[in-house]
Formats: C-alpha cells, sequence, structure tokens
C-alpha cells in the first residue's frame, strides 16, 4: 500500500505542478478542492482527481474546447473547512478557474458555497452527498451549485420507499451516527418518513468511532424492529453488523451509501459485508463505458470502490465543457446560462446527460440513476429481491 | 433483558480495558515527571501502523490498501509485532521526553502541554506521509469468531484486551512496590531534588518513564487495531477517553487508572442502553463530579504539599 499511495501523491503532486506552472495564456483552467491527504474520505477526491484528468485528457486529444486546451489546477484542503474556502478564492481569484470540481467533504462545500455565487463562478460537485449542498442561497438568486453525484435526501427516499412496500416489515428503527452526517441524514429519514406515513418505533445514535453497539441494537431488539435504516460513515456501519452478530440479532439492514467503502468492507469481515442493502451510482456490472475508464484507471486507484467518484468527476468535467462550449466563452453567468439549458447531449461515464440540469434542478444524477447494491463474495453487485421489483419511480418522490 | 444487561457489562468491560491500558500510560509519565505526554493518543496510532508493517513484513504477504490478510497474524508474528510497536514506540518516547519534555519539565509554565501536542502533530503528519489516510484491518490472533458467555457476545481480541490490561496493570504494580526501580521512580515522583541526593539517576528514571509509557501506548496501539481497525486517527479518542478515565480513577495511582478505565468503559456501555446520545454528557458530568468532590480522583490519595 506504502509505495502505490506514494506514487499516486507523487502523480496528483506533480502534474498540478506541472499544470500550474506552465500554464499557458490560451488555456482553460479548471480547479479542483478537496481532501486528498488528510481524511479517510482522501481516497474518493484521489478518485474524482483521475477521474477529471481522464476527462481533460480525452477532451485535449479531441483538439480541446473552442480551440483551446484544458488545465486543472488542484489544491488540497486537508478536510478542513477554512483551508477549503481560502482554497476557493485562490483558485477563483488568483488561478482564475472557470469552474470549480470537488469537494471531498460535504461540510466544506456547505461552508463556501456562497463563494462560487458571489463570484458568479459555478461549482459542480461530484463527490459529497450532503442535500443542502445545491440548494439555492435565497428564492431569487441566482445558483452556481451543481452537482453529479448521489444526493443523501434521494438515497432516503429510496430506503424509506423499501422499507415502506416490504410486506414484512412491521416495526422500523433509525439507527444514525452522532456526526454532522448522521444528524443530516437523521433529519432527512424523519422529514421523509413522515411523508410517507412511516413511523419509527425507536431511534438509537451511536459515535463514529464507537466499537461496540449492542446496547443500542438490544433496544432496538427490545422494541421489536425488524428493519432498521442506517445512516452512519462506512467504518461504524462495519461495527454495527459485528454487534448484531454478538446478540444475533440480524434486522433487515438498508443503509447510506457508506457501505460501499473498503473501510465497511473489511471492519464488517466478508460474511458480515454481505447484511446491509444500500443504493450507489455504480456496481460491479459495469456498462463498457465504465470498464473502460476502470481498467484505465485500476492501476492508479488507491481503493477500488471509489472509482464511482472518478467516474462522477469524468462526466462533470465533460459537462463543463459541453457548457464552455454552448456559452462560447468562460464568463460565469453565461456558463450558468448554458449549463441549465445544455442543448447537446454529453455522452458521460454514467449516462449520456441530456439536459442535466434547468434553473430549478441542479442535480445530473437522481434516483433513478441509483442502483440497490449490496456485498456479495467480496464485491459490489447488484441486488434485487421482490420488494426492489415492485418499486415505482412514483415511490421515490421527495 | 438479563442477556441485555450482561452484554452491557461484557461489552463495557471490553472496551473499559482499551481505556485502562492507555490510562495507565498516562498515570506512569506523570507520577514520576509531573508532566503528560498529550501526544499518546497519535503513539496509539502510529504504534498500530508499526504493528501492521511488521505483520506484512514478517508474514511476507502482501496486504490490501485497506486489510492485513489473516494469515499475517498467525502463530508468533502478532506477538512480535506486539513487541516491536511497544519497542518503536518507546524509543519515540525517549525522543519525546529529550526533545518537547525535558526542556520545559519542572521549570514554571504549561510549555510541555504544546510541545507534547505539537510533537503529536509531527507524528500523524509523518504517518500520514508513510501510510496514507485509509483505515486498515488488523486480524486478531485468535479469531473473529463470536464467543458466547451465557448469551452475551464478545470476540476473543476483546478478552485479549482485558487480559493484558490486567497482566500489564499487574506486572506494573509489582515493578512499582518491590523492586528497586519501581523504589526509584516512586522517589523521583515524590522530590527530584532529594531522589537525585540520595544517589538516583533522575534523568535516567524520566527517560525510562517515558520510554514505558509510550511503549505501552504502542503496544495498545497494536491490540485495538482488530477491534477499531488501524487508523492515524483512531488514537485521538482512545487517549481522551483514557485520559478522562485516569482522572476518575486518580492520575497519580496506577491501579486507580486501570480502574478509572473500566469503570469508564462499563458506564458508556450502560448509558447507551437508556440513552445512547447522552453518554459524553454523563462521561464529562462525572468528571466534573470527581474534580470537583475529590480533586485527586476516586482512589487517588491527595497530596499533601507541606511547606
Amino acid at each position: 500500500m506504502t509505495p502505490k499511495y506514494a506514487a499516486l501523491k507523487a502523480a496528483l503532486l506533480g502534474s498540478a505542478l506541472t499544470i500550474s506552472t506552465v500554464g499557458h495564456a490560451q488555456e482553460i483552467k479548471i480547479g479542483f478542492n478537496g481532501d486528498l491527504s488528510a481524511s479517510p474520505s482522501a481516497q474518493s477526491g484521489q478518485a474524482g482527481v483521475l477521474g477529471i484528468q481522464a476527462a481533460i485528457e480525452d477532451i485535449n486529444a479531441a483538439g480541446g474546447v473552442l480551440g483551446r486546451k484544458l488545465a486543472l489546477v488542484v489544491r488540497d484542503d486537508l478536510s478542513q473547512p477554512p483551508k477549503s474556502i481560502q482554497n476557493m478564492s485562490d483558485l477563483i481569484d488568483n488561478e482564475k478557474v472557470v469552474a470549480v470540481l470537488g469537494p471531498t467533504n460535504s461540510g466544506n462545500a456547505l461552508a463556501w458555497k456562497h463563494i462560487p455565487n458571489q463570484k458568479k463562478n459555478p461549482s459542480i460537485g461530484c463527490i459529497g452527498s450532503a442535500t443542502d449542498i445545491t440548494k439555492p442561497m435565497g428564492s431569487s438568486t441566482e445558483n452556481y451549485m451543481y452537482r453529479v453525484s448521489m444526493v443523501d435526501r434521494a438515497q432516503v427516499a429510496g430506503l424509506i420507499a423499501y422499507a415502506k412496500n416490504n410486506a414484512s416489515t412491521k416495526n422500523v428503527g433509525y439507527l444514525v451516527e452522532t456526526t454532522g452526517y448522521g444528524q443530516g441524514g437523521l433529519k432527512d429519514l424523519q422529514e421523509l418518513g413522515d411523508a410517507k406515513g412511516l413511523k419509527p418505533v425507536a431511534i438509537e445514535k451511536f459515535g463514529v468511532n464507537d466499537t461496540d453497539m449492542t446496547s443500542q441494537l438490544n433496544k432496538m431488539k427490545a422494541a421489536g424492529v425488524d428493519t432498521v435504516l442506517v445512516w452512519a460513515q462506512g467504518t461504524p456501519i462495519g461495527q454495527l453488523v459485528r454487534s448484531m452478530e454478538k446478540i444475533n440479532y440480524f434486522p433487515v439492514t438498508l443503509t447510506s451509501w457508506s457501505s460501499d467503502n473498503a473501510s465497511f468492507f473489511d471492519t464488517a469481515g466478508k460474511t458480515l459485508a454481505e447484511k446491509p442493502i444500500f443504493m450507489r451510482t455504480i456496481t460491479e456490472d459495469r456498462t463498457p463505458k465504465q470498464q473502460q475508464l476502470y481498467d484505465r484507471l485500476a492501476p492508479k486507484m488507491a481503493s477500488k470502490s471509489a472509482f464511482s467518484f472518478a467516474a462522477h468527476c469524468y462526466d462533470a468535467t465533460m459537462i463543463t465543457a459541453a457548457a464552455i462550449k454552448q456559452a462560447g466563452g468562460t464568463e460565469g453567468p453565461k456558463m450558468r446560462e448554458a449549463l441549465e439549458n445544455l442543448q447537446a447531449p454529453v455522452e458521460g461515464i454514467m449516462k449520456t446527460y441530456s439536459k442535466p440540469f434547468s434553473a430549478t434542478e441542479h442535480e445530473a444524477l437522481t434516483a433513478s440513476d441509483y442502483r440497490w447494491t449490496h456485498w456479495k463474495d467480496g464485491k459490489l453487485v447488484s441486488y434485487s429481491d421482490d420488494v426492489v421489483k415492485a418499486l415505482k419511480p412514483s415511490d421515490f418522490t421527495q | 433483558m438479563l442477556d441485555a444487561y450482561l452484554q452491557t457489562l461484557l461489552s463495557g468491560l471490553a472496551v473499559g480495558g482499551v481505556y485502562a491500558l492507555i490510562a495507565l500510560g498516562f498515570s506512569i509519565t506523570f507520577t514520576t515527571t509531573k508532566t503528560l505526554n498529550f501526544a499518546q493518543g497519535e503513539f496509539i496510532s502510529f504504534g498500530a501502523f508499526i504493528g501492521v508493517t511488521v505483520l506484512l513484513l514478517v508474514s511476507g504477504l502482501a496486504g490490501t490498501a485497506t486489510a492485513v490478510p489473516s494469515e499475517a497474524a498467525a502463530a508468533w508474528r502478532y506477538p512480535a509485532a506486539v513487541i516491536a510497536a511497544g519497542a518503536v514506540a518507546g524509543v519515540m518516547g525517549i525522543l519525546i521526553f529529550v526533545l518537547a519534555v525535558r526542556p520545559f519539565a519542572g521549570k514554571g509554565g504549561m510549555n510541555w502541554v504544546m510541545s507534547t501536542l505539537g510533537f503529536g502533530v509531527i507524528l500523524q503528519s509523518i504517518g500520514l506521509a508513510i501510510w496514507g489516510p485509509a483505515p486498515v484491518m488488523v486480524p486478531s490472533p485468535l479469531g473473529d469468531d463470536v464467543l458466547r458467555v451465557a448469551g452475551a457476545g464478545v470476540r476473543p481480541q476483546e478478552l485479549l484486551v482485558l487480559a493484558c490490561a490486567i497482566l500489564i496493570m499487574i506486572a506494573l504494580d509489582l515493578v512499582m512496590r518491590r523492586t528497586r526501580i519501581g523504589k526509584a521512580m516512586m522517589a523521583v515522583a515524590h522530590s527530584p531534588q532529594t531522589a537525585s541526593l540520595m544517589g538516583i539517576n533522575v534523568n535516567l528514571v524520566m527517560i525510562g518513564a517515558f520510554a514505558l509509557s509510550s511503549g505501552l501506548a504502542g503496544v495498545a496501539g497494536v491490540l485495538i487495531a482488530p477491534i477499531a481497525s488501524a487508523s492515524l486517527f483512531m488514537g485521538m479518542g482512545f487517549a481522551l477517553k483514557a485520559f478522562s478515565g485516569a482522572i476518575i480513577g486518580g492520575l497519580n495511582n496506577p491501579r486507580g487508572c486501570i480502574y478509572g478505565g473500566f469503570i469508564l468503559g462499563v458506564l458508556e456501555s450502560g448509558v447507551g442502553l437508556w440513552q445512547a446520545q447522552w453518554r459524553e454528557i454523563v462521561v464529562f458530568g462525572l468528571i466534573i463530579l470527581v474534580l470537583a468532590f475529590r480533586p485527586a480522583g476516586l482512589f487517588g490519595q491527595a497530596a499533601v504539599d507541606k511547606v
């Protein structure tokens, strides 16, 4: 792991340096601002940068945009909000990037979302999934925050639809971690649950570093819970299923997409990892286009399960390029107009995007692009059962 | 419901064993030098990764980015990793004493707080450069199957940590009370000047205390890794809880620190059975209460300063 990681880091740093110092006047610069080194989610950021670099290679090989080459400027925010805010200003004001991709941590996007809006510089998120990132700052203001990734609220809608339509579900319980991520998920769970008439009989919380959740699970068991909806990061969900084994209590377990992390799989172990059902954008049943990009990036990717972020960020770059082309320039307001009314379809890794954004819709991927997923024999594969088959798009409404 | 209570007790003791082991480390430096190593958390994380590296080296197996294969911990390899991590962390402990504590120890002010914290940040950054940010799952040498005790489940590694905490506590207790080294340590703790006049090499004793305390943190890292998975961010949380345990039990009493660690573990687990989100409030509320009514901790002896 050590040399591979070091090599990757060197490659990332090297490319960032050459690109930012060589910088031709004619180049169109795109920024990446996200955690590349400091927290466990840094692997997602690293995969995202690989995806952007691949997309830029492809675009430049085909002659660039408006006859100009694209270039990437990378800034590591070390997962710290103040650093991330500083990076944003640096990228937009000093580096003059035309759009910023990233960040890795949702909280950082929420910390600086006023900056792209004030400076009229589009930001296309391709990793963080917090619902509020793309929400407009005010009802009348123009919104420069877009996303090509999963959205927490849409996932929550999916989990609730599953629980609601599962005939054998009698009592549901919500289990969340005490971080901002977990609490945001709990808010979504409660709001959407209320709207759909799903009443939890128990709500329990656990710490992100906890290694034993048997107390919380025993309470769930005592309350007769047969289906748990879990919102937490990968490692604590791994500890949760391990605790389930300790007290031999295995309710139907529907979780946030963090169960796709290698850290979840390694913590839970091969057998227990197969318990949770969750949604994500890519399973190992890849489409030919996805397989092609995967083969291209796999040697450089430290964590294979982070591939989805490479694909999202690849597509975000393609959509940005298409917007520049249609706008005929890189002025923010013109790019925003183009983004919200893209005429030509954009060939992406996830799908072909026809009009991905509008004035009100800032999510390029929605519930119908998600796949039900679970671990099987150490692989992330599509999951299906009678409940999943019977789900209709209308069940996912938020 | 009896099952649930037994499970709570067992789970609490398992987590408490981890706290106790680290709390002991805090106690050792405090009783000899009246300083604390606030980089203890980073020593735990660092130790865990030394363990990971040794496991992979001696087994000759390749690990993935996020896991060590289970065969790598078989037979003598895991104990070897524990000893290696303890030794490396011990050497780092000497380093932290010489570089970050000795210049400030015994003088007024709290410079050593900042310098040990800073040493921890440096250690973590070095760790990130070498091993990267991802958590790495470490296999338990005793396997991963749940053991059942009257309906309650526990993993073998949790029992191992529990046993190690108790064994180390007893061993240390004997050393402190029965050997010349232990007596020298207690003498230095009481008064470095007097100890020095009695022919005790105070400097050496203090170095030894830091090496021992840091070595314990390294050992704890490898022992916890199969439970919490090794991560460069894992140490901080455990160290904070362990320090709380040490405060509850009494920083100047190694036995008290162990009890404090266990009390904290069981308390956390018990509060979880009631309202898990109130856990931190209960724990730190208890610390404030203890500090208010028994400033030296539940098992500590109040120091009497004779003027």
